[in-house]
């Protein structure tokens, strides 16, 4: 007979064994590390946005709240190359077609199918087309796909997951340019209006929003049917916390685990903490001076052309600054010089040579442009004119490093004759003066300028139009080989023209390049596979935090 | 009250130095304010490791000296603290004596829009204002005057008021003399006591509020020194340039408080029932 | 009694109407927020198309007639960032927080200042009135806004996080920009007690009731403060306005989610439906507290009820 103790000792074993398994098999390990499937991430941001309909407007702390909701065909690596999104692939067919194969079986958070009608109703609503029919409104938008590429013609479905797009003359970066933008839900939009998608917006990205408390947080939750692998966390936060040392008080005190828009100084001392890791990407904001050499018929200037036509004087005033001390001394090694037009991290870039700092031979340009007498005070004269620049300075709009690079610039220009008076305005009123075209004859800004887009055309298409942005408009050669870039369907082809046009641009030198920034983020060690990427947002696909 | 005075004696002491610095800022300045120099960013006080003697209050995030910016940036806070408070003086003053002179609805429009005024949140009404008239010294004054001028208005109002009444002033009216003569003999030197400790107490008000609006980025602008936008300034960097505020917000509350104290004692010695507290 | 009610129903009502009506003209005058929503490559016709969908072309008249008309309903328009209704954004962002500062720093600012007061005028030329009367100079001449830097720099960074220095959540988060904001107010009203309770300490009706052997804290509470009592609801009532506007710049030095902070970050934006509806709110609460301590007063003394 088998004694009861017996039996009852197999039983045991048998219930250990299984409740073992049971338990290793819901232990989740990332390289090897275990980690908690059920966290939730608290990231601490400096902004909350605006809004989440990504039609109104994308910027960098914008994009980083919405495309965790919501996707666009193309998406994007750490490195700012283009991978396939909600669109499998994208190539023309002809030179007037682009045709995007749509990714099958992917859902909307609320259930909806995402197909070709899907990215035909967003297509609409880019280009502000048959919104009487869909019967919504329109938004203010950020970005008028109508205005900027108005050689898009019209677009259809070929099958539920091929969309054609048809343009009237060649468009080689059209693939960008629409699979860039977040797509939203058709019926959902059409049924609750474009209010909901601000409210409760439904993507089919890998999170959920679930909570949003405006200027404080937003709660996501993981989208358990994503398409691709569903995160490896259960929940994610963005804690606003405006002031930098806020944000890496919480991250000291473990209230959140990542924290973004470091700034550069603390990333020194950070870095060398127990429990802490910094992480840093060049990115594509590009902060430059932008000068008046518009002809006087073109903005408000009682009869004056803009003095900054000459580009011997522009070019004088780049070699003026030294742009590796701004890099070294005000971001402490996290900004990239650049002189080309285009920032480093978008496709199409061709890195130039950089301008020197070289303040005799800025001074012998000036001279050659006829600013060679230099009165009692330092500051250049020709013709009974002084040179003098009124520099519109939104201070406060743009981040310290922005701040205190401005003024130093100034000092610097100084020294090689040029008066500098700075006029700190708000950003809202720098808009104002630059919409309304009453930038000074003698004026200019300064500013930095971001990308939603992958190529380089986005940069350069800043001198073509008049907008508020360009003061120095193309001349006609560079206006040529800008429209060249435009209408060149083979790639490499392309590629070559787009570094032609970057190399004269830089010898043109619109502007007074200043800075390409770095993004800074801190993390706790908790926190693994944190890639910062080149592009505005923030990814979490494949990010993990350690089991405590 | 001899203690009292003891402390005022020096109080106007102190600020008679503050007041020296500020004009002879530029024999006693180490340093031109404005310069900056990249390279001497964010160096320590002179008494801390990596400090020069060059820079003894340290320098600030473009290498600009913080005593000089500290010298200059009192001429900013005195200049803009008396003068708005003189302005706003005058012209409480003026429309206080018409109103109440006057009477009719020139008193009771004058009376509402000091209400409206009120009922702004002093700050806000500052701000908006700014962002009208864009930034600068003059513009500055400006709007820090115009809050003011409701207090000594009223005060002046009801002097006015009472002397109206009186017999006398009918008669004087009745022989042709002149309203201002009458004004001058007679309201003012009864108002005179508690303007004065309005003012110096508003004086303290002012400056504080200067610094207030320096903070927020709507005082003097750049690359001027001012002590509130020093403050502003400095208050990202509390941890590794605590030199940055220290100073100003130092120099700030000693001018503030000698200022507080004189008023206090002007209070004491003028007219106790007046403003208590206030 | 009503009467007097009414009448300065009527005065608060026109005070709200003048504050809002100036409002509406002075940010209009500042520009438009069309050019801040379009793309940095937009042309003059996309931020007229902008300035079009925000109602901004119309004849300013006609804005004013429609906002005036709208107004009373509560709708102020939308927040041009927002999209959303500014009344609603405003009052979100008034209630819990703006609120919760407001009445914890006039709590704090009140209740702390009767002993301090009471200590002080009882134990005068005393050590502690010495040190509470430094300690009272000393905050009146401080910026608020130094005290919360101060504060921060103590709290939650040399102690480690003892307090968070930003943000809203937790009673925790509330105390340090409670205390920057009723720094000053304390020490102000400490003062205010410590002299009305010395001058009612002077008066005749004391000396007689001391005469009478009434014990010492009857006398000091029961006659002494209650004479204290009228200047001191004046300046409370006064206070809590004050805390409104100073809770605009504790609000920004501590990112407190509050109104106050709301506006300031309205106005570089030039969001006119925001500023409109936030300074409303603010008018209405400063006129009402206004009103209140008007009542308070013709409550506790019927002289003022006559005039």
């Amino acid at each position: 007979m088998r004694s009861a103790r017996g039996v009852m000792s197999w039983w045991w074993m048998a219930a250990l064994i299984v409740g073992f398994a049971a338990a290793t098999a819901d232990a989740q390990t990332v390289d090897g590390v275990a980690v908690d499937a059920e966290a939730e991430l608290v990231v601490a941001v400096p902004d909350d946005t605006n809004n989440m309909d990504p039609r109104i407007g994308m910027g960098s702390t914008r994009s980083a709240y919405i495309r965790q909701v919501f996707e666009s065909l193309v998406d994007v690596d750490a490195q700012g190359k283009p991978l396939p999104g909600l669109a499998l692939s994208w190539k023309p067919v002809g030179d007037l077609t682009w045709e995007f194969t749509l990714r099958r079986g992917v859902t909307f958070h609320n259930g909806e199918a995402f197909n070709a009608d899907t990215v035909l109703f967003n297509l609409d609503r880019m280009f502000r087309k048959n919104l009487d029919r869909w019967g919504i409104k329109d938004v203010t938008a950020a970005t008028s796909f109508e205005k900027v590429y108005p050689t898009v013609s019209r677009w259809e479905k070929s099958g539920d997951y091929t969309v054609r797009i048809h343009t009237s003359e060649p468009l080689p970066n059209l693939w960008d340019a629409i699979g860039r933008e977040p797509l939203v839900p058709r019926e959902y939009t059409v049924k609750n209006g474009i209010e909901a998608l601000n409210e409760r917006p439904v993507g089919t990205g890998p999170w959920k929003m679930v909570v949003w408390k405006r200027n404080d947080s937003m709660r996501f939750e993981r989208n358990e049917s994503y398409w691709g692998s569903p995160p490896l966390f259960k929940r994610l936060r963005f804690q606003v916390i405006p002031e930098a040392g806020g944000r890496l008080a919480a991250l000291r005190a473990g209230q959140v685990a990542l924290v973004d828009a470091v700034p550069p100084l603390d990333a020194g001392v950070l870095g060398r903490e127990a429990g802490i890791k910094v992480v840093s990407s060049p990115q594509k904001l590009y902060c430059r001076i932008y000068l008046n050499a518009r002809p006087k018929d073109k903005f408000d200037s009682g009869g004056k052309d803009g003095l900054f036509g000459d580009s011997r004087v522009r070019l004088a005033l780049n070699l003026a600054v030294n742009k590796e001390g701004i890099v070294q001394k005000i971001f402490h090694g996290y900004a990239q010089a650049n002189a080309s037009p285009v920032a480093s991290v978008a496709y199409g870039y061709a890195a130039q040579e950089p301008y020197a700092y070289d303040v005799k031979r800025a001074r012998a340009l000036l001279a050659e442009a006829g600013w060679k007498d230099a009165g009692p005070d330092g500051v250049l004269r020709k013709d009974g004119e002084t040179l003098t620049l009124q520099l519109l300075f939104p201070a406060k709009h743009y981040g310290q490093g922005f701040d205190e690079t401005t003024p130093a610039v100034a000092e610097m220009l100084k020294a090689v004759g040029v008066q500098v008076v700075i006029k700190t305005i708000d950003y809202g009123s720098l808009l104002q003066t630059v919409t309304k075209g009453t930038l000074p004859y003698n004026g200019g800004f300064s500013a930095c300028r971001t990308s939603n887009n992958l190529d380089a055309d986005d940069y350069l298409r800043d001198w073509t139009a008049i907008t508020l942005i360009n003061w120095v408009p193309y001349p006609p050669e560079l206006a040529e080989l800008y429209r060249a870039t435009r209408r060149e369907v083979d790639p490499q082809k392309r590629l070559k023209l787009l570094a032609d046009l970057q190399r004269r641009v830089r010898d043109w030198a619109p502007v007074v390049s200043l800075y390409q920034e770095v993004k800074i983020y801190a993390a706790s060690a908790r926190v693994l596979h944190f890639v910062p990427l080149t592009d505005l947002h923030m990814d979490f696909r494949g990010v993990a935090l350690r089991k405590p | 009250m001899r203690r009292g005075a003891g402390a005022a004696l020096g109080s106007l002491l102190v600020l008679g130095l503050v007041a020296a610095a500020a004009i002879f800022a530029p024999l006693l300045a180490p340093a031109d304010p404005i310069t900056n120099d990249l390279l001497e960013r964010l160096t320590p006080p002179m008494w801390s490791a990596g400090g020069s003697a060059a820079h003894p209050l340290g320098t600030d995030t473009l290498g600009r000296d913080v005593l000089s910016r500290l010298l200059y940036g009192a001429r900013v806070s005195l200049v803009v603290g008396f003068v708005a408070v003189i302005v706003s003086g005058a012209v409480g003053v003026l429309l206080g004596v018409l109103g109440g002179f006057y009477g009719g609805w020139l008193d009771d429009v004058l009376m509402r829009a000091g209400d409206v005024q009120l009922a702004f949140p002093v700050l806000l009404l500052g701000v908006a204002m700014l962002s009208v008239l864009g930034p600068g010294l003059g513009n500055l004054v400006l709007v820090l005057a115009l809050s003011g001028w409701i207090t000594y208005a009223r005060i002046v109002r009801g002097e006015t008021l009472s002397l109206r009444q009186r017999e006398f002033v009918e008669a004087a009216r009745a022989l042709g003399a002149l309203d201002g003569r009458l004004i001058w003999r007679h309201v003012l030197p009864n108002v005179w006591a508690p303007i004065a400790v309005v003012a110096t107490f508003s004086v303290a008000r002012t400056i504080i509020a200067e610094a207030s609006l320096s903070f927020l980025g709507l005082g003097v602008p750049a690359p001027t020194p001012s002590w509130g936008a020093m403050l502003d300034e400095g208050r990202n960097y509390i941890t590794t340039g605590w030199w940055l505020a220290l100073f100003p917000g130092t120099a700030i509350l000693i001018v503030v408080l000698v200022i507080n104290l004189i008023g206090d004692w002007l209070r004491d010695v003028l007219d106790p029932r007046v403003e208590r507290g206030l | 009694m009503s009467r007097f009610l009414v009448r300065r129903l009527i005065h608060g009502v026109v005070v709200v109407w003048g504050v809002v009506t100036v409002v509406f003209f002075l940010v209009r005058l500042t520009g438009d927020p069309a050019a801040f929503l379009v793309d940095q490559s937009a042309t003059r016709e996309e931020i007229e198309h902008t300035r079009r969908l925000l109602g901004l072309d119309r004849p300013l008249a006609e804005q004013y007639v429609a906002f005036l008309l709208a107004a009373p309903r509560g709708d102020f328009g939308n927040s041009i960032r927002d999209k959303r209704p500014a009344m609603r954004l405003v009052l979100e962002h008034f209630w819990p927080a703006t609120v919760e500062l407001a009445v914890a720093a006039a709590l704090l600012s009140t209740v702390l200042a009767v002993p301090l007061g009471v200590l002080s005028a009882t134990h005068k030329d005393g050590v502690a009135d010495h040190l509470s009367r430094l300690g009272s100079l000393l905050l009146q001449s401080m910026p608020g806004f130094w005290l919360g830097l101060l504060l921060i720099l103590l709290f939650a960074v040399e102690l480690r996080g003892l307090l968070p220095a930003y943000g809203f959540g937790t009673w925790r988060h509330l105390v340090l920009p409670a205390v920057a904001l009723a720094a000053a107010p304390l020490a102000q009203n400490a003062r205010l007690v410590r002299a009305g309770m010395l001058e009612a300490l002077q008066q005749d009706f004391v000396r007689t009731a001391r005469a009478k052997g009434v014990p010492e804290r009857a006398v000091l509470y029961r006659h002494a403060f209650k004479n204290a009592a009228i200047p001191f609801i004046t300046v409370t009532g006064l206070s809590l306005g004050f805390m409104l506007s100073g809770a605009i710049i504790i609000e920004t030095v501590f990112a407190w989610p509050g109104l106050g902070r709301l506006i300031v970050q309205a106005v570089p934006g030039r969001d006119f439906p925001v500023i409109q509806a936030g300074v409303f709110v603010f008018a209405l609460i400063f006129v009402a507290l206004n009103l209140l301590v008007d009542l308070l007063y013709a409550v506790v003394d019927p002289r003022v009820r006559l005039s």
